[in-house]
């Protein structure tokens, strides 16, 4: 049960950050170009939001350090929206017409940015959107721009790597929600294009608990390779209940689960040869990535995960597409963000004429003696793949 | 034929896992008529203690048994003591305001426990193996659960068949006037049997976390678990209570195979909503309490 309904009466604990002028060529005349956004701060949510204002944060240094935006100096005006998507609609309403603000980041996860979507829609300002949904990038919200991979994108590496392995059979297990089902189609449409067949296909509903049934199932329809369309405690279900009856196949791989930390804790030798999807790793070789993970890790004492990535490329985005325009014409910015193509630390960032993300991918994962390497695609691999997965 | 048995076998083990996590309520019911709504969270804290003490102190979830038992022991004399005897049952409303008082409970105690663990699932990595018997692979530590499920509610049985203390529970459950008469402090079984379904919950927290993994948020969904099974058996009963458990994981288990997972979870809550119709006393729900 989730409980944010907590959050509605506990009114919004406004906490306002300001960085003062890092940047002596900033014109101190003018006033700053003041950027909004609310952050799930506190409550079950927070950890990852805040890796997210992080990424933020260092952004605006490094702009502000390189002389600001359009001369000015450049500053973040941050709520706290404690994970409630009512408290965010209210947060950006305050941001949009109140303070004013001159430009609009976006809060984590989809749920927030689709709460506000129809308001900042409203009120003509662009907004580059960490929601991974495909659904609000299709022409009804013309001024958000998705800043992250979209779901039916997360897996496809992990199935051209199957692919790539010459595996042929797929039994695929899908959470019976939003997320999961979206990225399931995207597996299958890779899937079809390899020319790999789904011998066996499942939904389950997200308060499952026992997996061993369905587990033997998916194992009597004999397929290479089981996929999980999954988050973190379903997909520690599964491996569970497949390590538990010894069943076999020549990989397992997971959406959501092997990228979480707490995947290895919680299985320990199970989790060995698990192979996962991320968004991003430090050790990506993308454009400016090790100036960031040396940035972020000397000024927040962490090394930066794919929320701190796609957040800091998404203000430094926003940034390029306002100094191009040179001036605050929230029109001429999304045009210039829809047309421009970059290297960013989380990949090459493209977009559809309506806004959806089509640059940025995804990279497959395996756990290996209690940690994550980067086994695909072959060019970014921290380690070499274990392939097939070994007997449990 | 192999299938059908380890069907048949899974379902027995899991819910021997739903019975030790429904049996701390029954008894609170049975005996306070208290309609507990921070059970699941109950569970999840005694859980998640036990993951800490694997994590950081590196006890197995077995031996962290004790401890867990201990301190949710504790922390159940004070919620009785502190909160649920002080409030006034007489009058119209009164189980409702022990109802809204175990509510605000469920929060106080989620709550506490994001603060602690904060919000990601956590899980304990024990006895992950598979126990082959012949042409039969089972899942051993779902068996190690079960069979401590099943341990424990023999020992509770005997605890209240056997001993004076028992038996003076089960007089409070019977008749709080009939056991005051007697000369039975009735206030202090009630905060004792409290406790003692309390530390039932934890110490089930400490062995499904090793089997399902926990949230500072799964409380609820648990709660629901739990207190379906205890009504299906006939609130109070343990018998009936252990019947539901059973009914449940094997349901659930032959659903998901045949059915498929979607219609598993349905299956058994629409017999339930038929039971509430065609009987609503539950299963053994005339035969007496506790």
């Amino acid at each position: 049960m989730r409980r944010r309904s907590l959050a509605i009466l506990a009114g919004a604990s406004a906490l306002v950050s300001a960085f003062p002028g890092a940047g002596r060529k900033a014109r101190a005349e003018e006033p700053p170009i003041r950027i909004g956004c609310s952050i799930t701060q506190t409550g079950p949510y927070a950890a990852p939001a805040i890796f997210e204002l992080q990424g933020y944060q260092l952004a605006v240094e490094e702009v502000n350090r390189g002389g600001g935006l359009l001369g000015r100096r450049v500053e973040i005006v941050v709520y706290d929206d404690q994970g409630n998507p009512s408290t965010a609609v209210q947060l950006y309403q305050k941001l949009i017409y109140s303070d004013k603000v001159d430009l609009l980041l976006s809060p984590y996860e989809t749920d927030l940015m689709s709460a506000v979507a129809p308001i900042v829609t409203r009120a003509r300002i662009v907004m580059p959107s960490l929601g991974a949904n495909v659904d609000a990038f299709q022409g009804q919200y013309p001024y958000l721009i998705q800043a992250i991979t979209q779901t039916p994108r997360y897996m496809v590496p992990f199935v051209d790597l199957a692919a790539t392995r010459g595996y042929k059979t797929i039994a695929l297990l899908i959470q019976n929600t939003q997320f999961p089902q979206e990225l399931a189609q995207g597996i299958e449409a890779e899937a079809k294009a390899r020319g790999m067949s789904i011998v066996f296909r499942a939904t389950y509903p997200p308060t499952t608990t026992d997996f061993s049934a369905l587990v033997l199932k998916a194992a009597a329809a004999q397929p290479d390779v089981i996929i999980g369309a999954t988050y973190l405690a379903d997909a520690e279900g599964i491996v569970r209940a497949a390590k538990a009856q010894n069943i076999q196949a020549k990989m397992f791989a997971f959406s959501i689960g092997p990228v979480e930390p707490e995947f290895g804790s919680a299985l320990g030798p199970a989790a060995e040869g698990i192979l996962g999807t991320t968004l991003y790793f430090p050790t990506l070789h993308t454009k400016g990535n090790e100036a960031f993970v040396a940035a972020f890790t000397a000024k927040f004492g962490r090394a930066p995960d794919y929320h701190a990535a796609v957040a800091y490329a998404s203000l430094k985005v926003l940034a390029a597409a306002v100094a191009k325009v040179g001036k605050l014409d929230q029109d001429a910015i999304r045009d210039a963000l829809l047309h421009m193509e970059t290297d960013t630390v989380a990949g090459h960032f493209a977009l559809s004429p309506t806004g959806l993300q089509i640059g940025y991918t995804s990279y497959v994962l395996q756990w290996q003696k209690g940690k994550q390497e980067l086994v695909w695609p072959a060019d970014q691999a921290t380690a070499p793949l274990i392939d097939p997965h070994p007997a449990w | 034929m192999g299938t059908l048995v380890s069907l048949l076998l899974l379902g027995l083990m899991w819910g021997g896992v739903y019975l030790l996590m429904a049996q701390g309520l029954n008894l609170i019911y049975g005996v306070m008529r208290v309609v507990n709504l921070a059970h699941g969270d109950l569970i999840v804290m005694g859980g998640l203690i036990a993951f800490s003490l694997f994590h950081h102190a590196g006890l197995s979830p077995l031996l962290a048994l004790a401890p867990v038992f201990a301190l949710l022991f504790v922390l159940g004399l004070l919620i009785a003591a502190g909160v649920l005897e002080r409030i006034e049952e007489e009058g119209p409303r009164g189980e409702l305001r022990t109802l809204f008082a175990t509510f605000g409970l469920s929060y106080l105690l989620a709550n506490t426990s994001f603060l602690i663990w904060g919000g990601q699932f956590q899980s304990i990595p024990f006895l992950q193996g598979a126990l082959v018997l012949g042409p039969l692979t089972l899942p051993e530590g779902l068996a190690a659960a079960s069979a401590a499920a099943f341990a424990l509610a023999l020992l509770l049985h005997l605890f209240l068949e056997r001993t004076l203390t028992g038996k003076t529970i089960r007089a409070v459950a019977q008749s709080p006037l009939g056991a005051a008469a007697s000369g039975i402090a009735v206030r202090w079984v009630r905060v004792f049997t409290f406790a003692l379904g309390t530390a039932l919950a934890g110490a089930a927290g400490a062995l499904v976390i090793c089997l399902v993994p926990f949230q500072s948020a799964s409380g609820p969904d648990l709660t629901v678990q739990s207190f379906t099974l205890v009504a299906l058996g006939g609130l109070g009963n343990m018998l009936g209570a252990w019947l539901a458990a059973e009914l449940l994981g094997l349901i659930e288990v032959f659903a998901q195979y045949t059915l498929g997972p979607d219609a598993a979870t349905a299956a058994f809550y629409l017999l339930f909503i038929l039971f509430l119709i065609v009987r609503p006393q539950g299963l053994l729900g005339q035969a007496g309490r506790v």
